[in-house]
């Protein structure tokens, strides 16, 4: 009672404390100091990003080299240049098209490694390690294995065909096979980042559902086509967005397994923009390019928003 | 009298802080040796491996044989990030005081004044003029009526053979020396001779993936028709479709799969040759340390000229005046006396291979006994650069564009002609853009 009775009066004295009348200097140095707070985030947020989109934009209207030189106003001639230039639509297909590759066999192989080391495989730590650690790799580190790999001469990638009566194959280099190859290359370095939220997701799953399904005489494959797939519904989208949106950016690994140079085949919208800054030293054309890739990604998130949208009202 | 120095806590934190900056500064400032009148110059450079550790020894050279200056070098990688990384140093008008560049690429930098011309007078003064190179390097220096660059060396893409399998297939001649050839015909003859001596394939080529390798061995041939690729400013493309073709399908007809491996990249055919299984690579000069730390019997020559105009591949790495904004005269003219030295010290560089620009190192005596380095020296009177327009040049887009358009031809069989067209097409989108150093199109040379 005792214990009760200290408790209301405490309540009681903090509310009559909370109506005091304040003055206004102490309100606004509440303020202040709340804004000294938020002071280094808000200033390296109008640094860092909104400062660099206003000024990307204000380049794409101008005719500025990374020389130095130029910076007059041009209007839309570098969209006008962007919209007609067949490179450039080369590229945005081959991103698109290495994200229709890669995105698939990321996401399903994730899902069956996740599902063989949360039910089936004993010493799931060595698993869990095994799938995970290329992910910490370099894209230097990755793109120096996989040209080795590849090498048509001494590479494994031929040893494994020859070991087969295969013919050998300029996989980094034939522009039938060198987009699969970085897809290959793409899917054994990050599949493990996938792997380890939809084994996160599949360890939520309540032990008792399982159990109630089992003495209902449901196999473990029942179980997981009634019981995990369905409970990994959020994870999925999840994993989906996060992979389109990864592989929308790809540059690194491609530009590196093929040393740099520019193939018609491969060339992503992010290489090319990068080629037309620091290559050809066009910064106005760059940011150009640059906004209509942007203007891509936007109408793939609002896409996306719309189906998830549909789906929630329809469940 | 004096004031006493009133100062209150913070001000008198606020006048050491500031003194305390300014001789942080000070010390950052370039050159900033107290008590030393030596000058440090900064020096970029692109040059790695083997080549990279030849560099620093001519530099250590240079440093001790005088004490007004002393350079400090940094080497940046090779390829678009050095252009790139000194041309924003050029852009903010306090870039180093002398840089290496390929000698290619200055056409397109001159125009947005990111170089600094080089004064042909103090040159001269200090024993560096025209008669002291071969003609077509010493032009090359030129951009309109102003020198640019001035040319270290000249690095030619050559034909290194293995003198034992080239022996035991007969095709040397009595001074052991490769059996001229003057035809394609001739010339696939003697490779195939050279097959039957060779563990592996006559010939190493590597081309996969490498826009460069197929352009130096291409533009090789193409210009040995007594032609040269022109690229006027916002016209078209002027190529001979005929020679293009034949040049191309030349190299296809090597690619057989007998005569050199139909898919090698360039490390797998340095490699097969260094380890002594193919009896000839072509390759640049700047593999010469390879072969010789590989102990393996070889020579070089200069590609055969096989449709009647001796020319071969080649650049230049060359010594720029990277724009400064506020040059100090002392500076500048230590920086001349730099280059100078290097140059006349610039047998320590034929060691590693490249031939030496200034002529009076490779006139000497102590040269002609530098073999393989004599037998392919002649090549510097017939080197062929890159067409000239912007973006061409070692390490440009320019290459890698011709690699995408012809590779299927090498590796897959394709059509010469088709690929040729598909080159054009590409070279005539680059000619239809301004020059981003000049992008309103207002410079004239």
């Amino acid at each position: 009672m005792t214990t009760t009775a200290a408790t209301t009066r405490t309540i009681v004295t903090g509310s009559a404390a909370d109506f005091r009348p304040r003055r206004a200097g102490s309100r606004n140095r509440e303020q202040l100091v709340s804004w000294a707070f938020l002071a280094p985030f808000l200033i390296a947020f109008a640094l860092f990003l909104v400062w660099p989109i206003i000024h990307g934009i204000i380049l794409s209207f101008t005719d500025q080299s990374l020389t130095g030189a130029g910076g007059a106003f041009v209007g839309f001639a570098n969209y006008a240049e962007a919209l007609t230039d067949p490179v450039m639509w080369q590229s945005m297909g081959n991103t698109v098209w290495f994200t229709l590759l890669s995105t698939v066999p990321l996401v399903v192989i994730a899902l069956l490694m996740a599902a063989l080391v949360d039910r089936g495989l004993p010493g799931q730590w060595l698993w869990r390690l095994s799938f995970f650690m290329p992910y910490l790799l370099a894209s230097t580190v990755i793109s120096q294995i996989w040209v080795w790999i590849f090498n048509p001469q001494i590479g494994a990638a031929n040893n494994i065909l020859k070991f087969f009566g295969l013919e050998p194959l300029a996989w980094l280099q034939n522009p039938e096979t060198n987009m699969l190859s970085i897809v290959i290359a793409t899917v054994w370095w990050t599949v493990g980042f996938n792997f380890l939220l939809y084994l996160a997701a599949m360890q939520n799953i309540p032990s008792q559902q399982y159990e109630a399904a089992s003495l209902d005489g449901a196999g473990p494959w029942r179980q997981f086509w009634s019981i995990t797939l369905p409970q990994l519904g959020p994870a999925t989208v999840l994993i989906l967005i996060l992979q389109i949106l990864a592989s929308l950016k790809l540059f690194d690994q491609a530009y590196q397994m093929l040393g740099g140079v520019a193939s018609d085949t491969t060339r992503s919208i992010v290489q090319y923009i990068y080629e037309a800054g620091f290559v050809s030293y066009r910064f106005g054309y760059s940011a150009a390019i640059s906004y209509v890739f942007f203007a891509l990604i936007v109408v793939i998130g609002v896409a996306q928003a719309l189906v998830s949208r549909r789906r929630k009202e329809q469940q | 009298m004096t004031p006493p120095l009133d100062l209150s806590r913070r001000q008198f934190l606020t006048a050491a802080s500031l003194a305390a900056g300014t001789v942080l500064l000070a010390g950052c400032a370039p050159g900033a040796v107290a008590g030393s009148r030596t000058e440090t110059l900064q020096f970029w450079h692109l040059l790695s491996g083997g080549d990279g550790v030849t560099m620093s020894s001519l530099l250590d050279q240079v440093n001790s044989a005088q004490s007004a200056f002393r350079i400090r070098p940094t080497v940046l990688a090779w390829g678009t990030p050095y252009y790139t990384k000194l041309a924003m140093a050029g852009a903010g008008g306090r870039a180093p005081d002398v840089a290496i560049m390929h000698a290619t690429r200055t056409v397109g930098w001159a125009p947005g004044g990111l170089l600094d011309t080089w004064d042909l007078d103090r040159l001269a003064a200090l024993g560096v003029d025209a008669s002291t190179f071969p003609t077509p390097i010493w032009e090359k220096g030129f951009v309109g009526e102003n020198m640019y660059s001035v040319a270290l060396d000249a690095h030619p893409f050559v034909a290194m053979f293995n003198t034992e399998i080239c022996d035991a297939a007969g095709v040397l001649d009595s001074d052991g020396r490769l059996q001229e050839t003057s035809s394609p015909e001739e010339f696939l003859d003697q490779l195939r001779t050279i097959g039957g001596s060779a563990e592996g394939h006559a010939l190493s080529y590597g081309y996969l993936g490498d826009g460069a390798q197929m352009w130096r061995l291409f533009y090789g041939l193409y210009a040995q028709h007594g032609l040269a690729i022109e690229l006027p400013v916002g016209g078209k493309a002027v190529i001979d479709k005929d020679a293009a073709v034949e040049s191309l399908t030349f190299m296809q007809t090597l690619l057989d799969g007998e005569i050199a491996a139909a898919q090698a990249d360039y490390g797998g055919a340095v490699a097969e040759f260094a380890t002594g299984k193919s009896g000839m690579l072509f390759t640049g000069v700047w593999e010469l340390r390879t072969m010789q730390n590989a102990k393996l019997p070889f020579d070089a020559t200069m590609i055969p000229t096989l449709y009647g105009t001796p020319a071969v591949y080649a650049d230049s790495h060359s010594f720029v005046l990277p724009h400064q904004t506020n040059a100090d005269p002392v500076r500048r003219d230590l920086t001349y006396q730099f280059v100078a030295d290097m140059l006349k010290g610039s047998f320590g560089w034929a060691e590693a291979g490249h031939i030496p620009a200034f002529l009076p190192v490779t006139s000497s005596p102590a040269y002609a006994d530098l073999i393989p380095q004599a037998h392919y020296a002649e090549a510097a009177e017939h080197v062929v650069y890159d067409p000239t327009a912007w973006f061409t040049g070692s390490g440009s887009n320019f290459q890698s564009e011709f690699g995408a358009a012809v590779q299927g031809v090498l590796l897959s069989g394709d059509d010469p002609a088709a690929a040729i067209d598909r080159f054009e097409t590409r070279v005539n989108t680059l000619l239809r853009q301004p020059n981003p150093a000049d992008p309103e199109g207002t410079w004239k040379p």
